[in-house]
C-alpha cells in the first residue's frame, strides 16, 4: 500500500502528468475571466459578406472598414465585427461583417446601410455646400498637428470649386461658427424627441463652437439645411405623428428618448397603411450624455469650428482639426474622420452576396442543446470503452482525458477570443475523436505488454504508439493548414479548432495519458 | 473482485491479455481470408459506390450554389399550405418542408430561388404566425460559386498534403499508395451515400469528408505500422492486434457519433455525422480488409523485398 502511495504521489509529479494540470487550471481560468464567445450561427446576429463592385486596394478596404464601422455603430453599442478577405480564386477582397445580438429589423437596416454609399454632407449656417462627390481627401492625409498642441489632430481634403465657391460665399468673416459633417443623416425626416434632447439641440454651448449665440442652433441648422423637422413629444398619439409626418411629406420618422411602446405604435401604423416612411427608434445607452447621444441619431461628426476666414487667401487645401484627452485618442479620432471624409468619395458600392441572420432566442437553444450533445457523446464513449475493456480504470480515464481536452481547446479560445461557430465545433468533436482513438492505441500497446513487462518492452510498445500518433496529428495538421489559407470566411473555423486539438493532443494530453494509463494498468 | 484477479492469475496470463485474446479470437474470422479476397470485396464496394456517384451525385446545398432558405421554428403546420400562402402573397414560389427533432423542436423550411427576395418572404410569414423564430439565410450565385470552388480546393488539397506526409512517413509505394487509396475509396463511398440519402454538399459535409481524412489516415497508419515494424511472432498475430485495437477505435466513434446525431438538432451537425458514420463504416472496411489484404500480400511477395533493397541504396 505505502509503494502504490509512493507511486501515486510520482506519478503526480510527472512533468507530462503536472503540464496537463497546469494547462487545465489555466483553461478554467482563462473560460472564467474571458468567457466564451459564439459565433453568429450559434449566438444569435446577422452574417453578412459583402463584395465591393469592382476591385479594391488597401487603402480603400481600410476605409471602407472604419467607414461601415462608424455607420452601423450608430445602432448603438453592438458586438460588430468587420474584416475584409481576400479571396485568392479571384483576387477579390469580400468583406465579412458580423453584428451579434440584433433584431430581424436591425439586421434589414444593416444590410440596407452596408448596400447604400454613405452620403457625406457638410454643412454651414443651415446650408449645405459640399456632397461627397466635392471631397477629395489625399490618401494618408491625416495626422496629430503638433504645432496646435501636443494632442492635436488634422485631416486635410480640398473640395471642388463649385463647393468651394458656395462656401466662400456663406462663411465668409465668421470665423468661429460651427461647420458640421453628416454621414448618412436622416434627411427629410420627422423627429420626435424627449423634452432634455429639444432642449438640448439648442444649446448653444453643446453645438455651437466659439460662436456661441450668435450662430444659429443645430436645431434650426438642420431643419434648414437637411430637412429635419424636431418636434417635442408631448404626449402626441401615434396616429398624430403620423399624419404630422404624411402632411410635411417626410420619408422617415425617428423617435428618440420617447417610450418603446410609441415606436411599436408609430410603426404598425405605417405599416398597416402601407405608408413609404422608414420608422427608427434610439435610446440612450448607460453612460451616453446627450450631446452624444444626438451625434449618435444625427451621425452628426463634430461640429468644428471655422479656424480661418474663407474669403481671405484662397486656401486649395483645407483641413480639419481637434483635439482629445491624449495623443492615442487624438490620432483615433482622426483616423475616424480620415475615413468619414473618405467614405463620402469612395466611390465603392458594396453588394450583399450571402446574409444569414439567426434570433438570439434560438442562438440560447444552440448553445444548451451543444452542450446536451457534447456530454450525450462523452457518456457513449464512457460505456463503449467500457463494454469493450470492462474496466473503469480504462473507460473513466479516457473519458475525462477527452473532457480536459475539449476544456483546455475552450480554453484557448476563450483567451485568443475566438468565436465559437458550428464549424469550430465540429472541429473539436473531430479531434475530440481522434483523441479517443489514440487513447485507445495508447491503451492496447500497454495491455497487449504487460505480462512479460520488462520496462524496456513497454517504452518500446509507447513509442510504437506515439510513432501512429504523431505520423496521423502530421498528416492532420499538414491537411488543415491548406484549409486555414486557401478559404474565406466558413471552414476556417473548423481548421482552427482541428489543429488546436490535435496540437493539445500530442504535446498535453496524449503524453499525459500515457502516464496515468501505465500507472494504473501496470500496477493494479 | 479479489477472487477473480486471482483466477486470472492462475492462468498464467494478465487480465489485460486475456481481454485482449478474447477479442481476438472473435475477430479470427478475418485472419482466416484469403488476401486476394480481402483486396477484391472492397474494390467492388469502391466501383459500385463510384458508379453511384457518376450517376446519382450529391446535389449542391444553397451555401454552394445560392438561393434563399428560410427556415421557421417553432411552427407547427401543413408545409403544403404554408408554401402556397407565401406564393399567394408575395408571387415567390416556395418550395416547403418540414422537419422534426428527437428533442421536439418543429418547424418548416422553405426554399425559394436566388435572386428572391427574402424581406418579402419573412414579412408575409411575420404577419401570419407572429410567434415563429425565422431565419433567412440568402446566398448570391457569385458567393456560391466562390464557396463551391474554395471547398473542391481544400478538399484536393487537404488529400495531396496527406499524401505527401503518407509517403514522407513510410518512404514505402505500395503501404503508402495503399492508405491514400483508402482515403480515396472512403470519400467517394461517402460521398455516394450521400447522393442516394438526399444530403446536399455544403460547407458543412465538405468539412466532413475533411476530417474522414483525419480518420482513414488514424486507423491506416495504425496498421502499416504494426505490420510493417511488427515484433509479434507472425503477421497474422500483428494483423489480429491491429485489428482489434482498430474494431475498438471505430464502435466508440461509431457511437459517439450515432449518440450526437440522435441527440442534436441542428441541420449542420446532423449532416456532419451521417457522412462521418458513413465514411467510418467504409473506412472501418477499406483499412483492416482491403489495406490490411494488400499488405499481407505484399510482405509476403518478392516485391516487398525488392522495393526495400532499392530503397536501402
Amino acid at each position: 500500500m505505502a509503494r502504490r502511495r509512493k507511486s501515486l504521489k510520482k506519478l503526480l509529479l510527472n512533468w507530462r502528468v503536472l503540464l496537463l494540470i497546469l494547462f487545465l487550471v489555466g483553461s478554467l481560468a482563462s473560460i472564467a475571466a474571458y468567457g466564451l464567445t459564439y459565433g453568429i450561427d450559434i449566438g444569435g446576429g446577422v452574417a453578412l459578406i459583402a463584395k465591393p463592385d469592382h476591385p479594391v486596394s488597401g487603402d480603400t478596404v481600410n476605409g471602407i472598414i472604419t467607414s461601415l464601422q462608424n455607420r452601423i455603430n450608430t445602432f448603438g453599442i453592438k458586438d460588430i465585427s468587420i474584416e475584409a478577405q481576400h479571396e485568392s480564386e479571384t483576387g477579390e477582397t469580400l468583406f465579412v461583417i458580423k453584428v451579434a445580438n440584433v433584431t430581424l429589423e436591425e439586421a434589414k437596416q444593416i444590410k440596407d446601410i452596408i448596400e447604400s454609399q454613405g452620403v457625406l454632407y457638410l454643412e454651414f449656417d443651415g446650408t449645405v455646400f459640399a456632397t461627397g462627390s466635392d471631397v477629395t481627401v489625399p490618401s494618408g492625409q491625416y495626422g496629430l498637428d503638433l504645432q496646435k498642441g501636443p494632442t492635436a489632430w488634422r485631416v486635410g481634403f480640398q473640395l471642388s470649386d463649385k463647393a468651394q465657391n458656395k462656401f466662400k460665399k456663406i462663411a465668409a468673416h465668421k470665423v468661429g461658427w460651427p461647420v458640421d459633417i453628416f454621414l448618412d443623416p436622416p434627411v427629410n425626416s420627422l423627429m420626435v424627441v424627449s423634452h432634455q434632447v429639444y432642449q438640448e439641440l439648442q444649446d448653444v454651448q453643446a453645438f455651437n463652437g466659439q460662436a456661441g449665440a450668435q450662430a444659429p442652433t443645430l436645431l434650426e441648422r438642420i431643419e434648414k439645411g437637411l430637412n429635419i423637422t424636431v418636434v417635442p413629444y408631448t404626449n402626441q398619439t401615434p396616429e398624430e405623428i403620423v399624419n404630422n409626418a404624411t402632411a410635411l411629406n417626410k420619408t422617415a420618422i425617428i423617435l428618440a428618448d420617447v417610450p418603446k411602446n410609441l415606436y411599436s405604435n408609430v410603426s404598425s401604423i405605417v405599416k398597416n397603411g402601407n405608408l413609404k416612411i422608414a420608422v427608427s427608434y434610439y435610446t440612450p445607452q448607460n453612460g451616453e450624455s446627450y450631446p452624444s447621444f444626438i451625434r449618435r441619431i444625427l451621425h452628426l461628426y463634430g461640429p468644428y469650428s471655422l479656424a480661418f476666414d474663407p474669403a481671405e487667401g484662397n486656401q486649395a487645401q483645407l483641413e480639419i482639426t481637434g483635439g482629445a484627452a491624449t495623443k492615442e485618442a487624438a490620432l483615433q479620432e482622426a483616423k475616424m474622420m480620415y475615413a468619414v471624409l473618405r467614405s463620402g468619395s469612395l466611390a465603392v458600392k458594396l453588394h450583399v452576396i450571402s446574409e444569414q441572420y439567426i434570433s438570439p432566442t434560438l442562438g440560447q437553444n444552440f448553445k444548451k442543446q451543444a452542450g446536451i450533445a457534447g456530454l450525450g457523446a462523452l457518456i457513449a464513449v464512457l460505456l463503449i470503452v467500457y463494454l469493450h475493456y470492462r474496466r473503469w480504470k480504462i473507460a473513466i480515464p479516457v473519458t475525462s482525458t477527452s473532457l480536459f481536452e475539449v476544456t483546455i481547446i475552450l480554453g484557448i479560445a476563450a483567451l485568443i477570443h475566438w468565436n465559437l461557430d458550428l464549424p469550430s465545433i465540429a472541429g473539436i468533436i473531430a479531434a475530440i475523436g481522434t483523441g479517443v482513438d489514440q487513447q485507445i492505441v495508447i491503451t492496447d500497446e500497454l495491455l497487449g505488454g504487460i505480462s512479460s513487462a520488462t520496462r524496456r518492452s513497454t517504452f518500446r510498445r509507447i513509442a510504437r504508439a506515439f510513432f501512429v500518433i504523431f505520423a496521423s496529428a502530421t498528416t492532420t495538421i499538414v491537411a488543415m493548414s491548406f484549409l486555414l489559407i486557401y478559404f474565406v470566411g466558413t471552414l476556417k473555423g473548423f481548421a482552427v479548432t482541428t489543429i488546436l486539438g490535435v496540437l493539445i493532443g500530442i504535446l498535453v494530453t496524449r503524453p499525459a495519458y500515457a502516464e496515468i494509463a501505465k500507472y494504473l494498468l501496470t500496477e493494479g | 473482485m479479489a477472487s477473480k484477479k486471482k483466477v486470472r492469475e492462475k492462468e498464467g496470463l494478465s487480465s489485460g491479455e486475456r481481454f485482449l485474446n478474447e477479442k481476438r479470437r472473435r475477430l479470427s474470422f478475418l485472419v482466416k481470408m484469403e488476401p486476394k479476397k480481402m483486396i477484391l470485396y472492397p474494390l467492388i464496394v469502391f466501383l459500385i459506390a463510384a458508379l453511384v456517384l457518376a450517376v446519382h451525385p450529391p446535389e449542391k446545398g444553397i451555401d454552394l450554389k445560392g438561393g434563399v432558405v428560410i427556415t421557421i421554428y417553432n411552427l407547427n403546420a401543413n408545409p403544403g399550405y404554408v408554401a402556397s400562402y407565401v406564393h399567394q402573397k408575395t408571387g415567390i414560389s416556395v418550395h416547403a418542408e418540414s422537419f422534426k427533432y428527437l428533442s421536439g423542436t418543429a418547424g418548416i423550411r422553405l426554399y425559394a430561388p436566388a435572386g428572391s427576395n427574402s424581406d418579402a418572404i419573412v414579412s408575409a410569414l411575420k404577419e401570419k404566425y407572429p410567434n415563429a423564430e425565422i431565419t433567412p439565410m440568402t446566398v448570391d450565385p457569385t458567393f456560391g460559386r466562390i464557396a463551391q470552388k474554395q471547398g473542391i480546393k481544400a478538399i484536393i488539397y487537404a488529400f495531396l498534403g496527406m499524401a505527401v506526409v503518407v509517403f514522407l512517413f513510410f518512404r514505402d509505394l505500395v503501404p503508402s499508395g495503399t492508405i491514400i487509396f483508402s482515403a480515396f475509396s472512403d470519400m467517394v463511398i461517402a460521398l455516394a451515400t450521400m447522393g442516394l440519402l438526399g444530403i446536399n454538399l455544403t460547407t458543412a459535409t465538405i468539412a466532413a469528408l475533411l476530417m474522414l481524412i483525419g480518420y482513414t489516415v488514424d486507423s491506416n497508419i495504425l496498421l502499416t505500422t504494426r505490420l510493417l515494424k511488427r515484433k509479434e511472432d507472425t503477421v497474422e498475430d500483428a494483423y489480429l492486434s491491429a485489428v482489434s485495437t482498430g474494431f475498438t477505435m471505430s464502435t466508440t466513434t461509431l457511437g459517439a457519433l450515432f449518440v450526437l446525431w440522435l441527440v442534436s438538432t441542428s441541420e449542420v451537425i446532423d449532416n456532419i455525422t451521417i457522412v462521418l458514420i458513413f465514411g467510418l463504416l467504409a473506412d472501418f472496411m477499406n483499412t483492416w480488409v482491403l489495406n490490411a489484404g494488400v499488405l499481407r500480400w505484399y510482405i509476403s511477395s518478392p516485391l516487398h523485398f525488392n522495393i526495400k533493397l532499392r530503397r536501402g541504396k
